[in-house]
């Protein structure tokens, strides 16, 4: 009973802090009243109506959501192996510690400047999330493997336990929560990269050109309502990855 | 056959350990092995499992290698159930697998963890956490059982309880045991030989026979 009350009073907090920042977005709006500088909430939920009607609004949805995910599930999977492989062989990890580390330091945006000289505008994007997601993979997942529990290692050493079953039954379980928490951070980088990066490289159809056009045609309302879609898909998608996450954890838990 | 030690150094952060340390260990009985803190009983127990690298000497008698540990902490898997931590070390080998879970049953029984098996190590006792320990060591076939002072944090109920079914285990699948602790009362109980070592460089102060097999 107290703990459904506190869980009561903790959506209420947020539901409040939702509403009050509504109110100072309409407030604003007010204040400026102008729709192409600052338009308000209405404005954007009639342009978000208007995008509903176009043809082209699910296709560039559709499109932009499959770069974000192969972006991502490429970097993923190719993050996952290359870091078990560098958390197990030093070297190996010394090969490729610095290139990660120059591709995480070098800015986004001339990441997708110089892709995009090199190929077509419609796989910059996918191949821009796999570069930015990558590093974050390969860093989480390598301090995951050095972190494995020495003790467990030195117990399966001692009865001569196969490398296939330490790594199955020691090293994935230990990663996990790295690996987990990486896939987070891939999806939500994911999504502000593949975006920026659609528009840097013009690539079409997708959401970052809508962007784009919304721009430079004025459409103040509808760049708002671009950017609301964009925004709860990525925090819907965020959601369902963690619950997806907690889901197997549990299941490999029972 | 006898497990002999020869000539062994070993240095740990520029301390001598071990300086032409030898040992006999006899097959087939419980070597008790004492002495002070951090003398080094820990590491001849992990030079022996090959955990350590000695700098020099040699290690014989350990033809096939297979070792099995219980450890002071019972370095249990958390993500598996006490059946998923027994099935761990099972010897590799396809036909082995079926043998291997019937002996589990038995050794699940034996250590009156049947009703246990499914439950993940963090729903255990710390006494029950040991005893899959002690089961694992005796679920293997190894030549040789290593004990780091396997009671330590246990209660002196418990611990009582525990060295009966190690000893009832250990009539059952006899093996060579070394066995280190600072309890006198392990010593006397558990122990045919009792060796005192000293402290660093490790000797042997006093070789005791303690009871007959």
């Amino acid at each position: 009973m107290k703990i459904s009350t506190q869980l009561g009073n903790k959506k209420n907090i947020k539901l409040g802090a939702i509403l009050f920042w509504i109110v100072i977005w309409i407030l604003a709006a007010w204040r400026v009243n102008n729709p192409l500088v600052l338009p308000s909430p209405f404005d954007t939920l009639k342009g978000l109506v208007k995008l509903t009607e176009s043809a082209d609004f699910l296709v560039a949805i559709i499109v932009t959501l499959i770069r974000v995910f192969a972006g991502v599930l490429f970097a993923f999977g190719m993050g996952l192996a290359l870091g078990i492989a560098g958390g197990l062989n030093r070297f190996f990890y010394e090969l490729l510690n610095p290139l990660v580390v120059t591709i995480r330091s070098v800015p986004v945006v001339s990441v997708i400047i110089l892709i995009n000289l090199w190929i077509a505008s419609s796989l910059v994007p996918l191949v821009v999330t796999f570069l930015i997601c990558f590093p974050v993979t390969w860093t989480n997942v390598t301090q995951g493997v050095f972190s494995t529990d020495k003790k467990l290692l030195e117990m399966a050493a001692v009865y001569h336990v196969s490398p296939a079953k330490i790594l199955k039954n020691i090293y994935l379980p230990s990663i996990r929560p790295y690996a987990s928490s990486a896939l987070i951070n891939a999806i939500g980088l994911g999504w502000k990269v593949t975006v920026t990066a659609e528009v840097l490289a013009n690539a079409l159809p997708s959401m970052g050109m809508n962007l784009y056009y919304a721009r430079i045609y004025l459409e103040t309302d509808l760049l708002f309502a671009w950017t609301l879609v964009i925004v709860v898909l990525s925090y819907l998608i965020e959601k369902l990855t963690i619950k997806a996450l907690k889901g197997s954890a549990r299941e490999v838990a029972e | 056959m006898i497990i002999e030690i020869k000539n062994l150094c070993k240095t740990y952060d520029q301390q001598m350990i071990f300086d032409d340390f030898s040992l006999t260990i006899e097959r087939d009985i419980i070597t008790g092995i004492t002495g002070p803190s951090g003398a080094g009983k820990t590491t001849l127990l992990r030079l022996l499992a090959g955990l350590e690298k000695p700098d020099s000497g040699s290690i014989e008698g350990l033809q096939g290698g297979s070792l099995s540990y219980v450890f002071q902490e019972p370095r249990l898997l958390p993500w598996c159930t006490v059946r998923e931590n027994l099935r761990f070390v099972c010897p590799q080998g396809h036909d082995l697998k079926k043998d291997f879970e019937s002996e589990i049953d038995i050794m699940l029984d034996q250590v009156g963890l049947t009703e246990a098996q499914s439950l993940y190590p963090q729903a255990l006792s710390g006494g029950m956490k040991q005893r899959v320990s002690i089961a694992r060591s005796f679920l293997v076939p190894s030549e040789l059982l290593l004990m780091d002072e396997p009671f330590i944090s246990l209660d002196l109920d418990l611990k009582e309880r525990l060295m009966e079914l190690f000893l009832s285990l250990w009539e059952k699948k006899k093996r060579t045991v070394l066995f280190v602790s600072h309890d006198p009362l392990e010593m006397k109980k558990l122990s045919h030989t009792i060796l005192t070592l000293s402290d660093k460089p490790v000797r042997i102060l006093k070789r005791e026979e303690n009871k007959k097999l």
